[in-house]
């Protein structure tokens, strides 16, 4: 029998330990999604108000006709309009003096592609409000059609591999990146891996909002898109963080700071390596994407640098 | 009569009427986004709150997309909202309109109206009225700029009523009525505050409210979906009553009235009936009264009310004519005759065969003038005595 | 026109009310194998609860047990416990699924 250790430090991050959501809801076995939409009540609170749009989280986040799934206040809007709606309930709990942290929760889809000059434009702004980008690098919802976030040589559905595709032939947008350098008051990234540095930045992120606007990009692999076990998830979501593909950083007013060191990042492959949307990857390939990480991530060594 | 005191006579342009008509009923939330011709709009709010008149959350928002959304959520979470925009930015903001009436949201927006992409103009036109009539928002056209203050106060009391609770849009011209300036009389503020206090009144409308488990937007699953879809037209018949309840109210506070949903203009033993929206009404007026001098028996019914279509008024104004001319600041993709005219068209089984005349004019700000509307009446009546006559005019083109 | 449909919502627009009614699925008849826990090997981590996404791990005070009403199978607690204490089991061999 093996000696009884201290239960892990992430729970005593929890406000709240009962959970908002039902018992069984309908995401895929294995999602990330899940394990992030239950994890943000819980240390964030339960008297959040979610906004979101038509993407992974709606068919859970949204009623059906009278019934819902959780017992969270919740704003459903189109992908358009999140991060204005969001803005319209900030502004206006703010004149009637009600305390409230809105929480929009979106996919990349929206906010990279359809979502991002609302998104954009709030930033700008300053709004009060979190926004949290969950990072499935696609259209996960709708049948894994490429976003702006998909890495380059990725197969999707509109971006297949065949005679005369390689899978997508551009590079991703840097969108946490994008939003630090708005200047906001706070930017972070984060993933599933490492929930401790998860809970730290939401709580951050909660008390970063009665500044000014917030910013959380969450590294969120689809087992059933990118062809991964459903198992492999949070192990994906482990090597993104060692290989540098997704490095773990915040910035408050565009001054950056890592938030994980990585002494020995890993080779890319040894991601790729996991992820079936990147089983037809040659080396000239491999070569890309290997680059891309590096010159990403001199990129934030250096804006981390600047600010010391 | 309510006593009310009288208002200070300003001498002001329509879109600051539209500004003054919002800042009176203290919106809690706003946004602007510029576009011509009601950019004035904005900065006037713009003004109001930077000197302290109003103590609204201005938004200047990045897009009218975004405008629309903001105060959909405002008013969806238990607040008053006010926005103005024009053609190009109100197709651009087109999903977030859907959004907002079937939501129910009771946002108040002030249009100048102005002709719609697709051909590049920066003029005036209803195009934009009839490209958004299915959008499930209640749309009123006015006249002057008196009526533009006026129906941005009866706008709030008609959107917010409990029994209501649509969007509702106040239509002016563009170019004519925004950026010229009459004598308005801007009610005090503590007489709108009375005017709208019945709101206080009734119920709570449902809202968000952080911490209570309920949701906005759920999905409407089959029979739930036309059960909303049900309840939201239902709500549009009852607002048909409810404009004229207001606007006679509105006449017993202030001492101005204009018919609700549509105005009737000497038409008690009218022959022949013109129909009219907008500016151009008062236009048709003096030709009406100038008419009449030479003994035609020509009628005028002003169209203000077009969401929802005000047809048992329309119906009984329009029975028993001998003929009636539509003029459309507007066309009618695929049904080659005025939008307007269609509609009013569709009322033959109440009102009988009777020559119909659809004049299509005004569009591009190029001016409905007297001698325009002077054949107008010529042609109608000529109809009117069993002549023969051409049922679609574009009149600009006939020039 | 005579309406029989009995109104499903109180309110004018499309809202939901968890006070009303809280809807919640059958995921536990989606598995195809159930995670088994060795309470020899196992230290107490609290890691498989935190990684589930499903969050159905019960805490029984010094172990943790899966919530069979609505685990989905997903292997993740199995994949992640640092001490290889949980093993996926085919649910052919129960027979309480």
């Amino acid at each position: 029998m093996v000696e009884k250790t201290k239960k892990s430090r992430v729970f005593d991050y929890f406000q709240e330990k009962e959970e908002v959501y039902a018992g069984g809801v309908a995401w895929c076995a294995g999602c990330p999604l899940e394990l992030t939409l239950r994890f943000v009540p819980k240390v964030l609170g339960k008297d959040i108000v979610i906004v979101g749009c038509p993407c992974c989280s709606a068919p859970v986040l949204y009623g059906q006709n009278l019934g819902t799934w959780h017992r969270l206040s919740y704003y459903s809007t189109l992908m358009t309009g999140v991060a204005s709606s969001a803005t319209g309930l900030a502004r206006y709990y703010k004149k009637i003096g009600q305390d409230a942290t809105i929480v929009c929760y979106t996919g990349d889809g929206c906010a990279a592609d359809v979502g991002f000059q609302p998104l954009s434009g709030a930033a700008e702004r300053n709004e009060k409000i979190i926004y949290i980008c969950y990072d499935n690098e696609g259209y996960m919802n709708t049948g894994v059609q490429r976003s702006s976030t998909t890495p380059i040589h990725a197969a999707t559905t509109t971006t297949p591999i065949g005679k005369e595709s390689r899978g997508k032939p551009t590079v991703p947008k840097n969108l946490p990146v994008i939003m630090a350098m708005h200047e906001s008051a706070y930017v972070a990234t984060a993933t599933l891996s490492h929930l401790e540095d998860f809970a730290k930045k939401l709580l951050k992120a909660k008390e970063k909002k009665n500044e000014g606007f917030v910013y959380l990009h969450v590294f969120c692999p689809c087992p059933v898109g990118w062809r991964i076990a459903s198992d492999s998830s949070i192990q994906v979501c482990r090597m993104a963080v060692r290989t540098n593909y997704f490095p773990l950083w915040e910035a408050e007013y565009g001054k950056f700071r890592l938030t994980h060191e990585t002494p020995n990042p890993r080779p890319v492959q040894e991601l790729t390596g996991l992820i079936g949307k990147f089983a037809h990857l040659k080396e000239d390939q491999i070569e890309d994407l290997q680059r891309m990480v590096d010159e990403r991530y001199a990129l934030i060594k250096k804006l981390c640098e600047d600010n010391k | 009569m309510v006593s009310t005191q009288k208002g200070q006579v300003r001498v002001i342009t329509g879109n600051a009427a539209a500004a003054y008509g919002a800042m009176l009923c203290r919106p809690d939330v706003a946004t602007s986004y510029p576009i011509t011709p009601m950019s004035e709009v904005a900065e006037q709010l713009s003004t109001f709150r930077a000197e302290g008149l109003v103590d609204t959350e201005m938004v200047e928002v990045e897009g009218e997309n975004s405008a629309m959304n903001v105060v959909a959520a405002a008013t969806l979470a238990g607040g008053r909202a006010f926005t103005a925009t024009s053609s190009w930015g109100l197709v651009f903001m087109y999903d977030a309109v859907q959004h907002a009436s079937g939501f129910r949201a009771p946002v108040v927006m002030a249009i100048a109206n102005r002709e719609t992409p697709g051909i590049l103009a920066v003029s005036g036109g209803q195009q934009d009225i009839i490209s958004t009539r299915d959008t499930g928002w209640i749309q009123i056209i006015v006249e002057d700029c008196q009526e533009i203050l006026d129906s941005v106060i009866m706008a709030f009391r008609l959107a917010e009523d409990y029994d209501i609770q649509l969007p509702v849009m106040v239509n002016y011209d563009g170019f004519y009525l925004s950026y010229m300036a009459m004598p308005v009389e801007v009610p005090e503020r503590e007489d709108v505050d009375r005017f709208l206090a019945p709101l206080k009144q009734q119920p709570e409308r449902t809202k968000l409210v952080p911490g209570k488990p309920l949701g906005c937007g759920t999905h409407g699953i089959e029979v739930g979906f036309v059960e909303l879809r049900y309840k939201h037209c239902m709500a549009m018949q009852r607002a048909l009553e409810k404009v004229d309840e207001i606007d006679r109210s509105f006449g017993e506070f202030f001492g101005r009235s204009y018919g609700g949903q549509i105005e009737e203009y000497r038409t008690d033993d009218a022959d022949i009936i013109l129909v009219t929206s907008g500016g151009a009404t008062g236009t048709a007026r003096v030709v009406v009264d100038a008419k009449r001098e030479q003994g035609i028996k020509v009628g005028l019914v002003k169209l203000r009310l077009f969401r929802p279509f005000p047809r048992q008024r329309l119906s009984e104004v329009l029975k028993g004519r001998k003929a009636i001319g539509v003029i459309d600041r507007s066309v009618g993709f695929g049904w080659n005759c005025g939008p307007m005219f269609m509609e009013i068209r569709a009322l033959t089984p109440e009102i009988g065969i009777i020559p119909m005349l659809s004049y299509i004019d005004g569009l591009a700000n190029l001016d409905i003038t007297i001698l325009h509307i002077e054949r107008v009446v010529d042609e109608v009546y000529a109809a009117s005595q069993g002549k023969p006559y051409q049922e679609v005019t574009w009149i600009p083109l006939e020039e | 026109m005579v309406i029989k449909h009995k109104f499903l919502m109180k309110t004018e627009g499309a809202w939901s009310d968890a006070d009303e009614l809280l809807l919640c699925l059958d995921t536990g008849s989606w598995r195809t194998e159930r995670p088994v826990a060795d309470r020899e090997k196992c230290n107490y981590c609290g890691l498989c609860a935190l990684y589930c996404p499903p969050q159905c791990m019960k805490d029984m005070g010094d172990y943790f047990v899966p919530n069979l009403d609505f685990c989905k199978g997903c292997g993740v607690c199995a994949k992640e416990c640092p001490r290889n204490a949980i093993t996926m089991v085919p649910e052919g061999e129960f027979t309480d699924g």
